[in-house]
């Protein structure tokens, strides 16, 4: 297989300029649950660095999007692309071909995501929760790893809980443990699916930071959310999704105060009403 | 004369002979029954046949008697041509029962481990086998831990019905003892603290492993 990890000159699968060259790339994917199609010829490109925010309804497909892209939840139709590998399924003239679970892992691993309820591993202290997929999936030195996690820990202000087990920690820690957790595998991209949604309002703020400054440094980002002023502090573009279609996006001042469709006025006028204090 | 302390000393030495077979029944079926009860347990997660075969198995083997299964063992063999010992009948029969109790407690404890974890596991780039080792087994054995210390201390007192054919365990060896003093109260009575003594051996090593390998839900 070509390498397609970093020089722009190798015989890569998608051979553009680097820069050029999207970091994610979704194209005509559909899904459905049964008779449900909760995605509908879905496209969506992503240029490295660059952080999307994706909002809509409840069940509008925003999650579905999100777990389609590491193919947690398969897609019927369509093709994404990561950095211009293929996750899930390669294209062989008409055909679609799905890798084999071994490609699809290797692909999955530099993907990050952080899920809603924090998902950390109970029966292993923080430090091993961030080590120990670098250490089994890549193979890294346990040392090298655990040194790596605990600059991570650091990095999310957590270094005096190395120790500690997920169940010893509030919410907020969690979801900077989990964060960091993704981040040990030096994903090329990071999805976060609605990662504050599950914790205490004063909680949020530590989480929100840690993904903002994990912006600033240049991580490309696919955010599903609900916190309408993070998305406008945060994003490059905000992506609205309803019924499994996008159906507007643009900067996240465009899309917040002048939306062009009925659809996106309705959705932040509900949501207005509802958090207006 | 009930707690005849002479007699017990005497009856002890041929009780701790029979504790060593009791002991070694128990260890082998409870070797056994971890292997076989996970491969069940995995057989009853599939769909299809096998795990419907995984199933009717539990259901039979749980739901008659052990003794009855140790006869049907015992001279089903000897009927079909190829004796088997009444040590391994008993072992066998003991597999087979308690096999389906563990593949039971297996199937609860990979039941505990939320789908979420696996999720975890995946999106991290594990494939089934480093998600297994690393993710899902570490936290079913610290959940089936107390249940299978409960199934190891029943199986040792289930080794006692292996006495019915004919194997020289602590139960057969006490009831020889019986016939021959008629001191029916102080056999038994030593019999059940050999059994005391065994099975709070296995509590307390089931009390190790918890403290081994449980951690904070």
């Amino acid at each position: 297989m070509a390498d397609i990890s970093s020089d722009a000159s190798s015989t890569a699968i998608d051979v553009r300029p680097l820069a050029r060259r999207p970091m994610l790339e979704i194209s005509g994917v559909s899904k459905s649950f049964g008779a449900t199609q909760v995605l509908c010829d879905v496209s969506l490109s992503v240029a490295p660095g660059e952080v999307v925010v994706v909002i809509g309804p409840s069940g509008s497909g925003k999650t579905t999007l999100l777990r389609c892209i590491n193919l947690l939840e398969d897609y019927e139709e369509g093709t994404i692309t990561v950095d211009g590998a293929p996750i899930g399924y390669r294209r062989r003239g008409s055909e679609r071909i799905r890798m084999s679970e071994r490609d699809i892992a290797a692909a999955r691993a530099t993907i990050g995501m952080v899920f809603q309820s924090f998902n950390l591993f109970p029966h292993m202290t923080v430090l091993r929760n961030i080590a120990a997929a670098p250490v089994r999936v890549k193979g890294a030195p346990r040392e090298t790893a655990e040194a790596r996690a605990r600059e991570l820990l650091a990095m999310v202000g957590l270094s005096d809980k190395a120790a500690e087990h997920p169940a010893r920690l509030s919410g907020g820690q969690q979801q900077r443990v989990a964060i960091a957790r993704a981040l040990a595998m030096d994903p090329k991209i990071m999805l976060f699916d609605e990662v504050t949604s599950a914790l205490d309002p004063e909680l949020v703020g530590e989480v929100l930071a840690a993904m903002q400054q994990l912006a600033q440094g240049g991580m490309t980002m696919v955010v599903v959310t609900h916190e309408m002023s993070f998305a406008r502090d945060i994003a490059d573009r905000i992506v609205f999704i309803d019924g499994g279609v996008i159906v507007e996006q643009g900067k996240p001042d465009e899309i917040l105060f002048a939306p062009r469709t009925n659809r996106v006025r309705a959705f932040l006028k509900r949501y207005n009403d509802r958090y207006r204090i | 004369m009930p707690f005849d302390l002479n007699f017990l000393a005497r009856l002890l030495p041929a009780l701790l002979e029979g504790a060593e077979v009791t002991v070694e029944l128990a260890v082998l079926t409870i070797a056994i029954c971890l292997v076989w009860g996970f491969v069940v347990a995995l057989a009853q997660a599939t769909r299809g046949p096998l795990g419907w075969l995984a199933g009717g198995y539990i259901q039979i083997v749980r739901n008659t008697p052990l003794l009855i299964q140790m006869y049907l063992v015992y001279f089903g063999f000897s009927m079909g041509g190829f004796g088997l010992s009444g040590f391994a009948s008993g072992l066998l029969a003991l597999c087979m029962q308690n096999g389906g109790y563990v593949a039971e407690i297996y199937r609860g404890g990979l039941q505990s481990v939320s789908p979420r974890q696996y999720e975890a596991g995946r999106a991290l780039g594990m494939r089934r086998w480093t998600l297994y080792t690393t993710v899902v087994l570490p936290q079913v054995i610290a959940r089936i831990i107390p249940p299978m210390t409960n199934q190891s201390i029943s199986i040792i007192k289930d080794t006692s019905q292996v006495a019915a054919i004919a194997v020289m365990e602590i139960m057969k060896i006490s009831e020889v003892w019986v016939e021959t003093s008629a001191n029916t109260y102080d056999v038994f009575l030593g019999a059940a603290l050999i059994y005391l003594a065994l099975t709070s051996a296995a509590s307390l090593a089931g009390r190790l492993c918890e403290r081994r390998f449980t951690f904070a839900q």
